[in-house]
């Protein structure tokens, strides 16, 4: 295989909360907040890597970071054989000519007071693009580039002396793209660059993209939330959650046979626009995405995956751990309010066994017998006594997940899956992490 | 067949702005029969929107429903009105419109309730959700102790009523009752821990978990039909499978309408019964989701479908509709079918104002093709033929 044009290797981006001068002053500690986590991929020459996730899972910042338009915290990332986070101004100038990137929102990514023309020709003028020119003006010569760019990607050559707000959204977005070809660039961070767009327009847009890839031999990052646009336009997905690569693979594997927990609930979760979806009822992931200030330890999915994998030495259905998982959760978050429970099983705050009993009906959505149910009934026991931590403690002690105590990551597979149902193959690689401790010490 | 509790039939909204008079709704008739989800789909600036906001009669100036009728099936209001407004009943159906404004007010919670797109933004940062949820059960219980005077809540927020509020802290318009049924509503709609979360704040809460309490909000006067405007565009795909999973659940229990508004043909098949296709303030087909989805007549409907990547087979060149959405205003809509100049089956008898045609009954369309077929010979290069009625400014 011949060199990837960019190669990203555990790359890190924090933003510091509380970092201030004044807050050094005060003595607050910097606050971190991990868009990014450590990701590692590769995107090879002419192909379209998509770079799928929901909202706040990172995919944007990855997008800028890697482009140096963030500062990266940690990692590298290599373009053409360059470290892009050590090149100089003159190198950096030079790779700002071959990587570009479409931003969004074609509302705000254009200036209100300029002119299609000087937009689209404003990379030209800044890296002074002619050099030279033959017989006319260097701005003629611009002038002509620029109408060649326009009608290539769709609009027409007198829209030059227009403003963006005479253009609708699509066609604003052909205008970002037609800036961002103005240098005949190698690679294209495309962020999000049909998502604003109405679903007749952003067909056209997608077109215009696989078209221009076709004739121009460009390398795409495309980063997307919706599925079935990922689907069509890239040869290969990684699938971001919460800071972290959980699945690369080639589009139509990843697709038809999705591994990690979190891509299959993503792929379960698409409306079809079909009759056979209707009626369809979608085996949804319970909670929300936890925030990335305080990240889960061991595996980022582990609160809300339907797979999550017990200890060893217990024997239990998936539902029933799920939901004693999910009550761990809620503890850990303080969303269980004794109080509550109390007022509704036993007002004068005697009766122990209803407690406990109303604590299980409200907060464990499951049947548990035997010692699992001996073990919950004695943590609840002591949340009835206003102990949560220790009610916490007790849970943890017997229900531990190997998914909490160690991070997953990617491996070096063709189609690798972040998770620990893989364990002992080449799709994953486990960070031991001692979590447990540091999860204590952030409460 | 069910029974109708909504029909509308030839409604048009118009806003009178500066720049001239945009129709954003333009002779709109579908019905909503009882229990069933009714879906309404379009591109942005189609007019779906306005549609749901005229039908809840919440238009503001400078726009205004300038005609059609909105039949609502109550038998109360009908037998109320049949004396004084026999115009306005037909059996057990009234015509909200031409009702008086009071009347109309006091259906807003019991009759008919929204869920609005952004909960982000349809919330009071400054109240807890609990008091805005109890605040709407507070609303519909003073009605039904007084109907027709529904007063909303009169205090203010400036200055004045920040010192009353610290002079007599008891002072809240909702009492301990109406609270207690916003933590009940809070659970109905699936959200942990109802009664410390009621006493949060908006910004506490996250985005799935605010459009669920946004759908208590709604359910607060246990209306007939929930009018749900785009209630998943704002969300992740798997908390927008929470909210369609929980929106059918309450549905069946509480047997009740939905007219469901949205951009996505995938949320339209997983939830609609029966589907109107909006385009330009039209709604250019109408039927079963199965007549829409697989037997489309419309250009645009053909159109939409074939613009969606299929999540599940990539294979194939998308086959978008070449143009832009139009101009609503009225000095710009040509005398034509609105979607003859992107039409690639458009004929010289698109260039007439087309009725809308029944194919069988359920299934309609708002197309010359329902009648004929596409003839060739007869085409037009109608984006130029347009254009030039119009006269367009290239």
């Amino acid at each position: 295989m011949t060199e990837p044009l960019l190669a990203v290797r555990d790359l890190q981006k924090y933003y510091f909360e509380q970092d201030s001068f004044v807050d050094s002053l005060l003595g607050r500690d910097p606050t971190s907040v991990k868009a990014v986590d450590g990701i590692s991929f590769e995107v090879e020459r002419g192909e379209t890597l998509g770079l799928v996730g929901e909202s706040g899972c990172g995919k944007s910042t990855t997008g800028e970071t890697l482009l140096r338009l963030r500062e990266a915290t940690g990692g590298t990332v290599t373009f053409d054989g360059t470290n892009v986070f050590e090149m100089d101004d003159d190198e950096l100038k030079a790779f700002r000519r071959d990587a570009q990137i479409v931003f969004q929102d074609p509302f705000s990514s254009l200036d209100p007071r300029m002119t299609v023309g000087d937009i689209v020709a404003e990379p030209l003028k800044i890296h002074g693009i002619p050099e030279t020119t033959e017989t006319e003006s260097k701005r003629e010569w611009r002038r002509d580039k620029v109408a060649d760019l326009l009608e290539r990607v769709g609009l027409s050559a007198n829209h030059l002396d227009r403003y963006p707000h005479e253009f609708s959204g699509g066609q604003r977005q052909r205008i970002g793209i037609a800036r961002a070809l103005a240098l005949e660039p190698d690679f294209i961070v495309l962020d999000e660059p049909v998502s604003a767009l109405d679903v007749s327009v952003q067909a056209q847009v997608l077109n215009l993209l696989d078209d221009l890839q076709a004739e121009f031999g460009l390398t795409y990052l495309f980063i997307a939330h919706d599925l079935s646009v990922v689907r069509h336009i890239c040869d290969r997905v990684a699938v971001m959650y919460l800071g972290n690569v959980v699945e690369l693979g080639p589009t139509d594997e990843l697709f038809e046979s999705p591994k990690h927990p979190y891509t299959k609930a993503l792929l379960e979760s698409v409306p079809r626009p079909s009759t056979t979806e209707h009626g369809r009822r979608v085996e949804a992931l319970s909670g929300d995405v936890p925030s990335p200030r305080n990240p889960p330890s061991g595996c980022r999915f582990r609160t809300r995956c339907p797979q999550v994998i017990p200890p060893d030495d217990l024997d239990i259905e998936q539902g029933s751990y799920r939901a004693l998982m999910d009550l761990r959760d809620a503890l850990a978050v303080g969303d269980v309010n004794p109080d509550h429970i109390w007022d509704a099983a036993d007002p004068d705050r005697a009766d122990t066994e209803a407690f406990i009993e109303e604590a299980r009906a409200r907060h464990v959505d499951a049947e548990l017998r035997g010692e699992v149910a001996g073990v919950v009934d004695t943590a609840l026991g002591h949340l009835a006594e206003g102990e949560a931590d220790s009610a916490s403690e007790t849970l943890r002690e017997r229900f531990e997940s190997p998914c909490e105590t160690r991070r997953p990551a990617v491996g070096d597979a063709p189609h690798p899956a972040a998770c620990h149902l893989y364990e002992g193959s080449d799709e994953v690689t486990v960070i031991e992490t001692n979590a447990g401790a540091t999860a204590e010490a952030d409460d | 067949m069910a029974d109708t509790i909504l029909s509308v039939r030839d409604l048009s909204t118009r806003f009178f702005t500066e720049e001239g008079q945009v129709n954003a709704v333009e002779s709109v008739s579908f019905d909503v029969e009882d229990g069933e989800i009714f879906g309404i789909v379009g591109e942005s600036g189609s007019g779906k929107s306005v549609t749901a906001l005229s039908v809840i009669d919440l238009i503001e100036s400078p726009g205004r429903v300038t005609q059609g009728e909105i039949w609502y099936r109550n038998a109360d209001l009908a037998d109320e009105f049949r004396g004084s407004k026999p115009e306005a009943v037909d059996g057990d159906l009234v015509d909200i419109r031409r009702l008086p404004k009071g009347v109309r007010r006091s259906l807003r919670g019991p009759s008919f309730s929204m869920v609005f797109q952004d909960p982000m933004s349809s919330f009071n940062p400054s109240i807890t959700v609990g008091e805005q949820i109890a605040e709407a059960v507070e609303v519909q219980r003073r009605a039904r102790s007084n109907p027709r005077s529904t007063r909303s809540r009169t205090q203010g927020y400036g200055l004045g009523s920040l010192l009353v509020d610290s002079l007599l802290p008891s002072k809240s318009y909702v009492d301990d009752e109406s609270m207690d049924r916003a933590v009940e509503l809070l659970d109905q709609v699936g959200i942990p821990d109802p009664e410390d979360r009621a006493d949060e704040y908006p910004h506490q809460f996250s985005g799935g978990m605010l459009q669920r309490a946004m759908i208590a909000q709604a359910l607060a006067g246990e209306p007939d039909i929930l009018i749900a405007d785009e209630p998943t565009t704002a969300l992740d795909v798997t908390i927008q499978a929470q909210i369609l999973n929980l929106l059918r659940d309450l549905q069946e229990q509480e047997g009740m309408s939905i007219l469901m508004i949205t951009h996505d043909l995938g949320v339209i098949a997983r939830m609609c019964d029966r589907v109107g296709v909006m385009y330009a303030g039209e709604v250019v087909e109408r039927g079963p989701l199965a007549d829409i989805f697989e037997n489309p007549v419309h250009p645009y409907t053909q159109g939409l479908l074939g613009s969606i990547p299929d999540v599940d087979d990539p294979s194939g060149r998308l086959e978008p509709i070449s143009g832009n959405v139009p101009s609503l205003l009225d000095s710009e809509m040509p005398d034509a079918c609105y979607f003859a100049d992107r039409c690639p089956k458009a004929m010289t008898d698109c260039l007439t104002r087309i009725p809308e045609y029944e194919l069988d009954g359920r299934h309609s369309v708002r197309c010359v093709l329902a009648e004929q077929e596409y003839d060739p010979a007869d085409a037009v290069d109608s984006a130029d033929a347009v254009d030039r009625e119009v006269s367009a400014d290239d």
